[in-house]
């Protein structure tokens, strides 16, 4: 007979109103095994995860670990059978140490009082066993985030867990730190943990993971062995449908300058140079990538452009017209479009119908205005168009952002800058954290607006869609421009090694 | 850098500090002789410290309830309910179970707190507003049933109530021990004379002569929430679910029961801080006597930077201009230049940081403040009962930059939301 699975869900459904997130879910995890769930966003990867971790109660259907029946109401009971997870929004606080959020609600006590050395002593261990490198007095909120997701995985193992779930544990690392995590969680696997990785980069999966289940729209659609499929095959049981890729045809790119920044300098918060001495040209129907691992300068580079930031010297030029003393909104009025990297806290309202978010920063305007007061009508029509337009799935423009899925936030985003037939498009990772869907629909609309004439900023940290998209890219590091790079001649590899500064020929990439 | 120096330097920095301040102060005193003595005298040291206790408790109560995610606006509230019950509590049982009853009053207040903001989600303001308009009419109320109906009480005020024991300490402060009064150490030194020796024992002396066994109990809840807070599991739970609730949540703390304690705890401080005010201040329970103390603890809340240790420094603060304008009307003109000292050497540091714009407002303000001392013989009677509210709102504007409040500080908690 087979050893007991580490984990079997068996007929698992999940109902919230209106929506079945699990429909009859079939998963078998071998003990000491990386075992991925894949699927695009909405497929009810992260529903599955929180019944199994007792975040959600199931309305149907069992559950063993280690063969034994169970059913967790609360994380503490799935924490006391051995199962731990790493979210994927990190459940850190800030201003609280490493050790406090580690040993929190699991503090070791001595005479009514927190035990700090046992608890230190305990750290110190756990990070020397499985070569987690971590330093327990520093405050949270100084660390990156790398080190941060190793304090997640310290903290689960520090409650003994030998089941851990990542949820999305890629989705904020650069590459570097990507190769860093896969060490680790090899090495945990050799120490006989069984990891349930969730994720929707395929040849991340492809490359960590020993068996695949693939969900889609709520179901299972297959369990398969990493070795015997490729990214192609996975996507497609994914979305039940072709693969759309992020290569662009070849076209014109005309000599007129949209944007130019002759020699531009910004300081951060801290009066440290952010951005030294910046010279970048920009012309109509071109898309130019920025690469660079992410606090290199290109926040600051998209903050300048937009006015958010001031700089400390140097000029900028838009559309012939020396826009350097201009506000935000003369500059927006004027033709810049900005998708920012993070759509919950710069994009969206997330409290807000979906008609008053489609009118951010363009209030000022019509359709949206009339003189100074809010046309509401005309806002109405106008998201009414752009949530047809752009394929936003939601039950209605009274709906709130929050209840959109991610990707269709983000369309809503992109939709409502390119309605506003911007000559020059700021986009920030935007396909961040999306599903392969909503990434294809986004591409397509950046190549169609591009064939327009519109110019496009992309700044990115998914190196396929540089690659793949940009027409010239760039690469930023410690806020200069190092290196220009023509994406028909540039492979991540190449790409990734200039963005840390390595030299070409030692540049170690994971793809 | 090993832990030891560190701590070593720190404690020598807040000994210089002290000093410091006391020089400004002894300096100041000079200057305004004779007009009063009282800037720095062992009875305004006592006084301020009175004083200082009802804010200081009004402020541990909130470092309390926000450490936990729930903004406290109803200190207040739970302060008046605090000198009504204390004063009850006293007139019926005696002086310590008044201070007990007092708590309990101001710690019903917290639960009714939590229940809404915890429990039903209300916002963290309007039901701290609801408090501090509800306690009024529930005391006014209880007045009328209770106090109305016995001699010297009446619907406003309580009969008069006994105040627990007082104390000197002993061989400092000429303390008794069975009966055998010790050496008076600490006045003796005040009454030589000395230049700034004679001011820090004066200083030393009111603290130590006189003092309210309630007032070394509230005093102690400064460490004792430092140890609870920051040493002991409940405590780390409690801060957790002010800084990041989910995160509390996904690690199986019950984010709702640390959020219901520890703002019950916060209504038990500020019901204590009201039972002082009626049972130690003033003997007596009268309508609106917390006049804006809760509010003022907030204030120390934040000027305090959510730590104990800062708010009692704050109420300490705010103790002084409460105690100077009580005491002598006339040193209210006399703290006018002291103001205008302080602001300059404020601005003189703010010169050496090379931030010419904010030394040159601060060196405008001095300037003014000094004209306005020398150019007048007293101030107009509106602005001493006023000067603590002037202190508050002077200290925050200086201590707001570099503020760090608990990162999910008002925020409304649901299980299961992200």
């Amino acid at each position: 007979m087979l050893p007991a699975p580490a984990v079997e869900l068996t007929g698992i459904t999940k109902r919230f109103p209106g929506v079945v997130a699990n429909d009859d879910v079939h998963i078998r995890v071998a003990e000491g095994e990386i075992h991925a769930v894949v699927g695009e966003n909405g497929a009810g990867k992260s529903t599955l995860m929180k019944i199994l971790y007792g975040m959600l109660v199931p309305d149907e259907g069992q559950m063993t670990v280690d063969g034994d029946e169970v059913s967790f109401s609360s994380p503490g009971e799935a924490i006391d059978r051995g199962i731990g997870m790493v979210h994927q929004h990190f459940m850190l606080a800030d201003n609280l140490t490493v050790l406090e959020n580690v040993i929190l609600g699991a503090e070791p006590v001595k005479r009514g009082a927190i035990d700090l050395e046992a608890a230190r002593t305990s750290l110190e261990e756990l990070g020397a066993a499985y070569g987690l490198d971590i330093h327990p007095d520093d405050m949270v909120e100084t660390l990156e985030v790398g080190e941060r997701q190793r304090v997640e995985i310290i903290k689960v193992l520090y409650r003994g867990a030998k089941i851990l779930i990542l949820d999305e544990p890629t989705a904020v690392l650069v590459p570097q730190e990507v190769e860093e995590l896969f060490r680790n969680l090899r090495e945990l696997k050799v120490q006989g943990h069984t990891i349930i990785f969730i994720d929707h980069k395929l040849t991340e999966v492809l490359e960590i993971a020993d068996t695949i289940t693939v969900l889609r729209a709520g179901r299972t659609v297959t369990t398969v062995d990493a070795g015997d499929v490729t990214a192609q095959e996975l996507a497609e049981l994914m979305i039940g449908g072709d693969l759309p890729s992020p290569s662009t045809a070849t076209h014109q790119i005309d000599d007129h300058v949209t944007l130019s920044l002759a020699g531009v300098s910004v300081t951060d918060d801290d009066e440290r140079e952010a951005l030294s001495d910046i010279d970048l040209t920009l012309h109509r129907g071109e898309i130019l990538g920025v690469a660079g691992v992410e606090g290199n300068g290109q926040g600051e580079l998209i903050e300048a452009i937009l006015g958010l930031r001031p700089t400390a010297g140097g000029s900028l030029t838009f559309n012939g017209e020396d826009i350097s003393d201009w506000s935000v909104r003369r500059r927006r009025e004027s033709g810049i479009g900005y998708v920012p990297e993070d759509r919950h806290r710069r994009g969206l309202l997330l409290d807000a119908p979906l008609w008053e978010n489609a009118m951010l920063g363009h209030q000022t305007v019509e359709p949206f205005a009339r003189g100074s007061l809010i046309d509401r009508s005309g806002a109405r029509d106008a998201t009414e168009a752009i949530v047809s337009q752009f394929d936003v799935r939601t039950p209605g423009i009274d709906t709130t952002a929050r209840a959109l899925s991610g990707g269709n936030q983000q369309k809503l985003v992109i939709g409502r800058e390119i309605a506003a037939d911007p000559l020059l498009l700021i986009a920030a990772h935007p396909t961040r954290g999306i599903d392969v869907g909503a990434q294809a629909a986004v591409w397509e609309e950046l190549r169609r607006v591009r064939a327009e004439g519109l110019s496009l900023l992309l700044v990115s940290a998914d190196l396929h869609e540089l690659i793949g998209l940009a027409d010239r890219l760039v690469v930023m590091l410690g806020g200069r421009i190092v290196a220009e790079l023509d994406p028909a001649e540039t492979t991540p590899r190449l790409l990734g090694s200039h963005m840390t500064g390595a030299d070409a020929t030692n540049g170690e990439s994971s793809s | 850098m090993s832990p030891v120096p560190l701590k070593e330097s720190r404690s020598l920095r807040w000994m210089v500090a002290i000093l410091g301040l006391v020089l400004v102060l002894s300096v100041t005193q000079e200057l305004a002789r004779p007009e009063t003595t009282d800037l720095i005298s062992a009875g305004t040291a006592g006084s301020t410290l009175r004083r200082a206790v009802p804010i200081l408790l009004a402020g541990l109560g909130g470092i309390w309830a926000e450490r936990a995610g729930v903004v406290n606006i109803g200190l207040e509230g739970m302060m008046i309910l605090g000198t009504w019950f204390g004063a009850w509590g006293a007139l019926e049982f005696g002086p310590w179970w008044g201070i007990a009853i007092g708590i309990a009053g101001g710690a019903a207040g917290g639960l009714l707190h939590a229940v809404a903001t915890v429990g039903f989600g209300v916002d963290h303001i309007i039901s701290g507003v609801a408090i501090n308009i509800l306690a009024p009419g529930i005391t006014r109320f209880l007045s009328r049933e209770i106090f109305a109906t016995q001699t010297g009480g009446g619907i406003t005020q309580s009969p008069r109530v006994e105040s627990v024991g007082h104390f000197d300490v002993p061989f400092v402060s000429g303390g008794q021990i069975f009966g055998w009064a010790t050496p008076d150490i600490f006045g003796w030194i005040d009454d030589r004379g000395w230049f700034l020796v004679s001011d820090l024992f004066a200083i030393a002396s009111g603290i130590t002569s006189n003092i309210s066994w309630a007032t070394l109990l509230a005093i102690a809840l400064v460490p004792g929430t430092v140890y609870v807070l920051w040493r002991t599991p409940f405590g780390l739970r409690v801060r957790s679910c002010g800084e990041h609730p989910v995160a509390a949540d996904s690690l199986g703390v019950n984010v709702y029961r640390m959020k219901y304690a520890a703002v019950v705890i916060s209504g038990g401080m500020a019901g204590f801080g009201g039972a002082f005010i009626a049972i130690e201040q003033t003997g007596i329970y009268r309508e609106a006597q917390t006049q804006g103390r809760g509010f003022i603890g907030l204030a120390t809340v934040i000027f305090g930077n959510w730590q104990p240790l800062g708010a009692f420094l704050g109420s300490i603060l705010f103790g002084f201009a409460d105690a100077l304008q009580l005491r002598d009307r006339t040193a209210v003109h006399a703290l006018l230049l002291l103001t205008g000292v302080a602001v300059g050497l404020i601005a003189l540091r703010a010169l050496k940081r090379s931030q010419p714009v904010g030394a040159g407002v601060l060196i405008l303000v001095s300037a003014l403040m000094l004209w306005w001392y020398s150019a007048t013989d007293s101030v107009m009677g509106e602005l001493p009962p006023v000067t603590p509210h002037i202190a508050t709102l002077l200290v925050l504007v200086f201590a707001s930059s570099r503020l760090r409040m608990p990162a999910a500080d008002g925020m409304r908690y649901r299980k299961g939301q992200e």
